[in-house]
């Protein structure tokens, strides 16, 4: 079963709430980047985004932007964080989210990207750039490879009409943009935002997740009933930054996170 | 035109926020071009405004010079000195259609966003434009007009800092602000509709140049040239023209200082397609698959990709692409001044240096045409710094 699905389901059993973090892959280098994905798994964590940097990070704000940037200056690239994670996987089962642009895949191609996703042990896939209907190529190279990745369904508050058929099939959790725009504008939910997280949950089967914009368990407070759970890319990476990517400061994060979340 | 793509290039890479939007775009579009009233408000503005039709100049002495016959399409005497004023024009008339109030641009010369300017400051819009902090330094002339014109420039000091960086910085923005904001896409290139939509408000340079050679020749011409960074003055050259075979197209992109440098922005020199600003097509790409940074002594031609369409008349043959490096094209520039009185934009001096070559091959008989989509006014400082050191 993809770890994923099984996380969520423990989770539903023990009736919790999901927590993800995201970080930028490669940063404060690879070695830490290891170091971080395994801190989190101790301290609880139930899923890690792990953020490919791409030269021309669109859906992203300058947190993020900045990140990749300085990543990929270090030199990170697809194959590194491929042999990370293969490290990693030695000793931690950490469900593992790729969340990259649709151009490093192209360019590593799509069928050979998808095999050594399954041989490395990814579970998902977050593609901000690829929507529902430009995903037929990538979704055939994954039906055609064994144990590979699911392909994360992403809706935005505008999406309204469309969420009935982008969670067709839809499998692990859905990605609910919490605002319009891109990642890191500080708690600044749509306006609407509670009728559309009603929304989502009533068509989705699978546990509906909230991202963009989250710094707190308080961020969602309002919020638990509709959600499964949360996601918490910029704050982190901010956090990461000013602690020099002290793993007490990580995993503290993430405990206290995780405790309030569920109280 | 099938699936929102042109062959497998072109369709929609945007983030979920954006899908809806383009929905409504399209929407929007597709009952704008179909209704004669905005069909007749569009003309109107591009006649009386914009100042069209544009000539298409026999140039008498270099056709002597060179053997053949060529004609330049002067969009460089357009209202604000490009070709970009066509669209921009019909994209801020469907923006109004569609009750917008603001609208952004992305601009690498800086002539898109004098265009978006201007239209922002005629239809009362309120205006934002991005520009990467380099093309602000290249091209500070068109800096200072915009803000004349009351919009307010958005230095982009993010990755490169030109084009391609201001086109994120564009899209990211929308991404926001689409509830109220349309972006007016520049260049023929973007997510579906973008490259279509483009193309339509730019077909008007070759439906004129159709109507004007067959009036002075009798004839269609024996080959359309026109310069490519991400292809809007081309397909508007080219689109009439698609569909007559005999009409050879011709697209030229800059080589930089050289494609064997590795320093140009030739998209097709690459020969690799990837995903990029909402399109599919060819790009600039290093071996990590991260875009590569363009290199070109014109602002406008410098951008790591080019429209899907495009990409899609290079794989089935229909049009040839070609390039030309900084040197070949400011020489072309001094040509054109000294033999015919006129200063190009050097992105135009590009088409300019290729036709040259290319009339060699021609005979007296045969027609050339050569699109000058800009004059050179904004490029002065440029120039002067580059023959400077000659």
């Amino acid at each position: 079963m993809n770890r994923i699905e099984k996380r969520m389901e423990e989770l539903q059993n023990k009736n919790e709430k999901a927590f993800v973090t995201y970080m930028t892959a490669g940063l404060p280098d690879m070695e830490g980047t290891k170091a971080l994905i395994k801190a989190q798994a101790e301290a609880g964590i139930d899923i890690i985004e792990l953020g490919i940097p791409f030269s021309d990070p669109t859906a992203d704000g300058p947190v993020i932007q900045d990140a990749s940037y300085r990543s990929i200056c270090k030199g990170t690239n697809l194959k590194g964080v491929f042999a990370a994670v293969e490290e990693v996987r030695k000793d931690c089962d950490v469900p593992l989210v790729f969340m990259m642009y649709y151009n490093t895949i192209l360019y590593y191609g799509v069928d050979a990207f998808a095999r050594k996703c399954a041989e490395v042990g990814v579970d998902g896939l977050i593609i901000p750039d690829l929507p529902k209907e430009e995903q037929f190529e990538l979704v055939e190279a994954l039906d055609n490879t064994e144990n590979a990745p699911i392909l994360i369904q992403l809706v935005a508050p505008v999406s309204a009409d469309r969420i009935p058929m982008i969670l067709e099939n839809a499998r692990g959790y859905v990605y609910c943009v919490s605002s319009m725009g891109v990642t890191g504008q500080a708690a600044h939910f749509h306006k609407n935002v509670r009728k559309y997280l009603e929304n989502v949950k009533a068509v989705s089967k699978i546990p509906v997740m909230m991202g963009f914009g989250i710094r707190t368990a308080e961020d969602v407070a309002g919020l638990k009933d509709t959600i499964d759970g949360c996601i918490v890319g910029t704050h982190f990476i901010e956090l990461m930054e000013e602690n020099n990517y002290n793993l007490d400061v990580a995993k503290e994060y993430i405990r206290k996170f995780k405790k309030e979340l569920n109280a | 035109m099938q699936n929102k793509k042109y062959g497998e290039y072109g369709g929609q890479y945007v983030a979920e926020s954006l899908m809806s939007v383009l929905a409504e775009l399209e929407t929007a579009y597709n009952e704008a071009i179909n209704d004669p009233k905005f069909i007749e408000e569009y003309n109107y503005y591009l006649k009386e405004y914009v100042g069209r039709e544009t000539p298409l100049y026999f140039a008498e002495k270099l056709s002597k010079k060179y053997g053949t016959k060529i004609y330049l399409k002067r969009e460089d005497l357009n209202h604000t000195g490009a070709h970009k004023i066509n669209n921009v024009i019909g994209q801020i008339l469907l923006a109004k259609r569609m009750g917008k109030k603001k609208v952004i641009a992305e601009t690498g010369a800086g002539q898109h966003g004098v265009a978006t300017a201007t239209g922002a400051a005629l239809f009362d819009m309120e205006c934002t434009v991005f520009m990467g902090e380099e093309d602000m330094e290249r091209q500070a002339l068109n800096v200072f007009r915009m803000e004349m014109l009351g919009t307010k420039v958005e230095c982009v000091k993010s990755g490169s800092r030109t084009l391609k960086d201001a086109t994120n910085e564009a899209i990211r923005t929308w991404a926001k602000n689409a509830e109220d904001t349309f972006y007016i896409i520049g260049s023929a290139v973007g997510p579906h509709p973008y490259p279509q939509m483009v193309k339509e408000f730019q077909k008007v340079i070759s439906v004129e140049t159709k109507k004007q050679i067959l009036e002075k020749e009798g004839r269609l011409p024996d080959c359309v040239l026109a310069c490519v960074g991400g292809g809007s003055n081309s397909i508007g050259m080219f689109a009439e023209f698609i569909d007559e075979k005999d009409v050879e197209l011709i697209g030229v992109e800059a080589a930089g200082f050289g494609i064997e440098t590795g320093k140009h922005a030739s998209a097709f020199a690459s020969g690799k397609a990837g995903v990029l600003h909402g399109m599919r097509s060819y790009l600039l790409q290093n071996e990590d698959g991260n875009i590569q940074i363009a290199s070109s002594i014109s602002a406008g031609l410098d951008y790591p990709g080019v429209g899907p369409e495009h990409a899609y008349l290079h794989d089935s043959g229909r049009a040839t692409y070609v390039s030309i490096t900084d040197d070949e094209a400011m020489q072309a520039l001094r040509e054109l001044c000294r033999e015919e009185g006129i200063i190009p934009a050097i992105e135009s001096a590009h088409a300019l240096a290729y036709a040259f070559k290319k009339a060699k091959t021609m005979t007296e008989d045969q027609i050339m045409v050569v699109n000058l989509s800009g004059r050179g006014d904004k490029d002065v400082h440029t120039i002067a710094e580059y023959f400077k050191d000659k």
